[in-house]
């Protein structure tokens, strides 16, 4: 097929799709019910470690994970989640909550969107069990 | 000798076929409030990774090509054109795909380029686009090579090639059950592929199949969909990124950092890019015969269910 119709259809099918399914609503992200359901996200991940405390944020979208091996964090990719350890990590204040660097090329960052008083707790549980 | 032979490519004109069936399956999906899930950011970087496929063939396809035009001047043979030919081609080609999906999910080298079809969460006719940029590098050209030393032209070789990733498509979906039984028996389908794209542990490493599910259950890797243990999509160890650059090169990355790890002997970087995903030099990963053997040691009662028919008696 020439280029010149495969390259206009490709990118004209692409585009299409993705704004149909914006305006559909598929664009939402992942939300914890509960402390159970991020729980549940975490041991998806990774279980051999067995969360000994789960800190939902204010809007559910993400959680802060402490467990005997170190803190980590749930978070959504798109309407599902994914977590990681957060060693290494590089944590960060910014308007609206929290920015985190990983050491790790598949999950370079995490945004975190809280409350003033989450943003101002959270990197001090996180370092804390980081250095358990 | 067969000489300048061309067939259409299959995969190109195919394009129409997969943005339409994409839109019809979830049409499907919102009318029958079942049968899959859609999520914007997650097609999208499959269907780029898809894009990217098609251009990283434009662009590197003729390594692939001239190495199978050199074994094609030096063959003697040439079993033509026919449509027997092209049959046995096919068959043969399918053949060929069940080993190289096999290598591709046992050697960490090939599975750096693969992985990037496992790393959706979802499951539907997106994720079948979600296609690598690097095949070219995992040398898996070399598999092909015996097809063309036996005779079957290049262009006939890569046709059939298209054609059975053309039939992949339609088996990545949700909504679809099961096929008629005599179909579920031959061919590989939508339940068989969906086990294939498990994270969950009874699913890992199995239904490799292309077009013909009977080389999974020749060479021993068929397992079938459990009712009672609903698939899982994704990686053991799912990615936290859409970009498609990271989807399509995290791998890479990864055996890189591990290869050059300071005090490694030299036999400890080779086995980083060839053993299976999973592999440690100090055994501190888990490979997916030990991810099976972790949740028979917590879930014994799975013995002997779909994915754990053969963990008897292994250590």
């Amino acid at each position: 097929m020439p280029l010149q119709i495969l390259l206009p259809m490709v990118v004209i099918g692409i585009a299409g799709v993705v704004i149909l399914l914006h305006m559909l609503g598929r664009s939402e992200l992942a939300r914890f019910e509960d402390e159970d359901a991020a729980r549940r996200a975490w041991l998806r991940e990774y279980p051999g470690t067995p969360p000994t405390r789960v800190i939902l944020s204010h809007d559910r979208h993400a959680a802060l994970i402490e467990t005997a091996h170190g803190a980590g964090v749930v978070w959504p990719m798109g309407m599902d989640t994914t977590a990681r350890f957060l060693n290494g990590a590089d944590i960060r204040r910014t308007g609206d909550g929290l920015r985190i660097d990983l050491p790790d090329f598949a999950a370079p960052r995490i945004r975190l969107r809280l409350e003033d008083d989450e943003a101002e707790l959270w990197p001090t549980l996180m370092e804390r069990k980081e250095n358990a | 000798m067969t000489e300048d032979l061309t067939y259409p490519d299959v995969v190109n004109f195919a394009v129409p076929f997969f943005i339409a069936a994409i839109l019809a399956e979830l049409v499907w999906i919102m009318i029958k409030r079942r049968g899959g899930r859609y999520e914007t950011r997650d097609a999208l970087t499959s269907l780029l990774m898809g894009a990217g496929n098609v251009a990283s063939g434009i662009v590197l396809g003729f390594v692939a090509y001239g190495f199978f035009m050199v074994l094609w001047e030096i063959t003697p043979l040439d079993l033509g054109t026919s449509i027997w030919v092209v049959l046995l081609c096919f068959v043969l080609d399918d053949l060929r795909y069940y080993w190289v999906h096999r290598f591709g999910h046992r050697i960490r080298w090939v599975w750096a380029s693969h992985v990037n079809h496992h790393s959706s969460q979802h499951y539907n006719l997106t994720t079948a686009l979600r296609q690598t940029w690097t095949g070219t590098f995992t040398f898996m050209m070399l598999v092909r090579a015996p097809l063309i030393l036996l005779g079957f032209h290049p262009a006939m070789v890569l046709f059939c090639g298209g054609l059975n990733l053309i039939y992949q498509f339609w088996i990545h979906t949700e909504a679809i059950g099961r096929m008629p039984r005599w179909f579920e028996a031959v061919m590989n389908t939508p339940s068989h592929h969906r086990v294939h794209h498990g994270r969950n542990p009874r699913y890992l490493d199995a239904n490799y199949a292309g077009v013909f599910i009977v080389w999974d259950k020749l060479f021993g890797t068929f397992v079938p969909e459990y009712e009672k243990e609903k698939v899982d999509y994704g990686l053991v160890h799912n990615i936290g990124t859409f970009n498609p650059l990271r989807v399509a090169f995290h791998e890479w990355v990864a055996i890189w950092r591990d290869a050059t790890q300071p005090g490694l002997t030299m036999r400890d970087r080779l086995m980083y890019c060839v053993m299976p995903p999973g592999w440690s030099h100090d055994g501190s990963r888990t490979m997916s015969d030990g991810i099976k053997r972790k949740h028979l040691e917590a879930h014994p009662e799975d013995l002997g269910t779909p994915g754990f028919t053969d963990m008897a008696g292994r250590p």
